[in-house]
């Protein structure tokens, strides 16, 4: 299913467990475009797949066959996946395995080109196997064993970071689109009592900002004596900056003095 | 438990507004085998702080699809480790625990398994292991004491 991607060179016992996995994610892929699309009907589509193992010839077989599969497939139940929490751990052939193989992460560019339900269902998958990895991770702890590929937490934790991204790009998009709106959560310039602007969001309160004391008390405006301090800050920054640039002038003319003599100029 | 996406501020409820959906949770749940014995019907983990006995129970039958009876969280203290000490002064802090008596509902009970049980890893006879695990057993030989001196240490000889 949907999980990491393994690299095509695996054993041969898996390739066949990974061929019945791919006609079960096609079947339930299938029904799930035929029912209406409600949230628990996602979950347990995404239930009945996961697997840690996603071989590239399974995304072809949903590329080519999904939309024939979804006609004929309207009544058919998927087989409920029963393991509940036995998904807390790996596979029973892993247990007391030095090392588990494990694929590379899913990357920004392969996660663009999936549709929305297919990364909902990706987040589940790649949450149930974070969820499974710090139980083995506590579970090596306690016993004070060294946990097999610890490296899998990252590979899922960037998995989901990258997820992330791009829902965030795309909800970016319809809303730029719909509204016009450049941001999700509003927000405004604002001084603060030293004089410095910066972006202050807004916080939903059940109260107008006039009768919330506490932030009455926060002042977003300057006070008068402080100006002084203003222009202090401003000589400073100015000064610092110039500071700056006879230090790169200085850094060029000695590169210069060593370099001159090379002719390739970068 | 780090999470890998910062959690999202919850929009403001008030009586009448509809109900709160999370499409995408950032909550990651971790079995723990509990310290004292417990009835075989409860399972315990470590949630995040941020999740409360309606979210875990939801999460376990929608996601893991375990009927779930009753919930019950403490709160449990850890000591940080060396590499997360930002402050001295954040020398404990909480982390949530929650146990759940909870598949009486359905009979089941929960055995937390053996993950590493002990394997015998018979070394092949001519590999670089073997001759490594040989040479560790030779030199740590070398290394004890005479057993004629009885236990007593070089400190007291000549």
């Amino acid at each position: 299913m949907l999980g990491m991607m393994y690299c095509s060179k695996m054993a041969a016992t898996s390739a066949g467990r990974a061929l019945s996995l791919c006609r079960q994610f096609q079947k339930s892929l299938s029904i799930s475009t035929a029912l209406p699309l409600q949230h628990t009907n996602v979950l347990t589509s995404c239930k009945a797949q996961l697997s840690t193992f996603r071989p590239k010839f399974c995304l072809l077989h949903i590329n080519n066959v999904g939309t024939s599969l979804a006609q004929q497939c309207r009544a058919l139940h998927t087989s409920q996946w029963r393991r509940g929490l036995e998904e807390f751990f790996d596979e029973t052939p892993n247990w007391g395995e030095p090392t588990v193989k494990s694929g590379a992460p899913w990357t920004a560019k392969q996660l663009r080109t999936k549709s929305s339900e297919d990364l909902h269902k990706l987040w589940y998958v790649l949450l149930k196997e974070k969820n499974m990895l710090l139980t083995v991770e506590q579970e090596a702890k306690r016993q004070r064993v060294q946990m097999p590929s610890p490296e899998r937490l990252k590979k899922i934790e960037r998995s989901m970071k990258r997820l992330d991204t791009i829902v965030q790009e795309r909800e970016n998009a319809l809303r730029l689109l719909q509204t016009g709106q450049e941001r999700a959560r509003p927000g405004t310039w604002r001084k603060d009592f030293l004089g410095r602007t910066f972006w202050y969001r807004f916080k939903e309160y059940p109260i107008p900002w006039y009768l919330n004391r506490r932030y009455k008390r926060k002042r977003f405006f300057t006070p008068i004596f402080v100006d002084s301090f203003i222009r202090l800050r401003i000589e400073s920054h100015l000064h610092r900056k110039i500071l700056k640039k006879k230090a790169d002038l200085e850094n060029k003319r000695k590169l210069q003095e060593q370099f001159s003599k090379l002719s390739a100029r970068t | 438990m780090c999470l890998s996406v910062p959690l999202p501020r919850y929009p403001l409820y008030q009586l009448g507004n509809p109900q709160l959906r999370i499409f995408r949770t950032n909550f990651f749940m971790t079995l723990v085998k509990p310290g004292k014995e417990q009835p075989p019907d409860t399972v315990q983990f470590r949630i995040p702080m941020e999740m409360t006995k309606c979210d875990v129970k939801n999460y376990l039958e929608k996601i893991y699809s375990v009927p779930v009876g009753a919930v019950r969280t403490r709160i449990q203290y850890f000591k940080t480790d060396r590499a997360m000490l930002t402050s001295y002064l954040a020398i404990r802090f909480p982390k949530a625990l929650s146990s759940l008596p909870g598949l009486q509902a359905q009979q089941q009970t929960f055995q937390f398994p053996e993950i590493f049980p002990q394997k015998d890893t018979a070394l092949e006879p001519g590999s670089v292991e073997e001759m490594q695990d040989q040479f560790m057993q030779d030199e740590q030989q070398r290394q004890k004491a005479d057993p004629r001196r009885g236990g007593v240490t070089e400190w007291f000889g000549l």
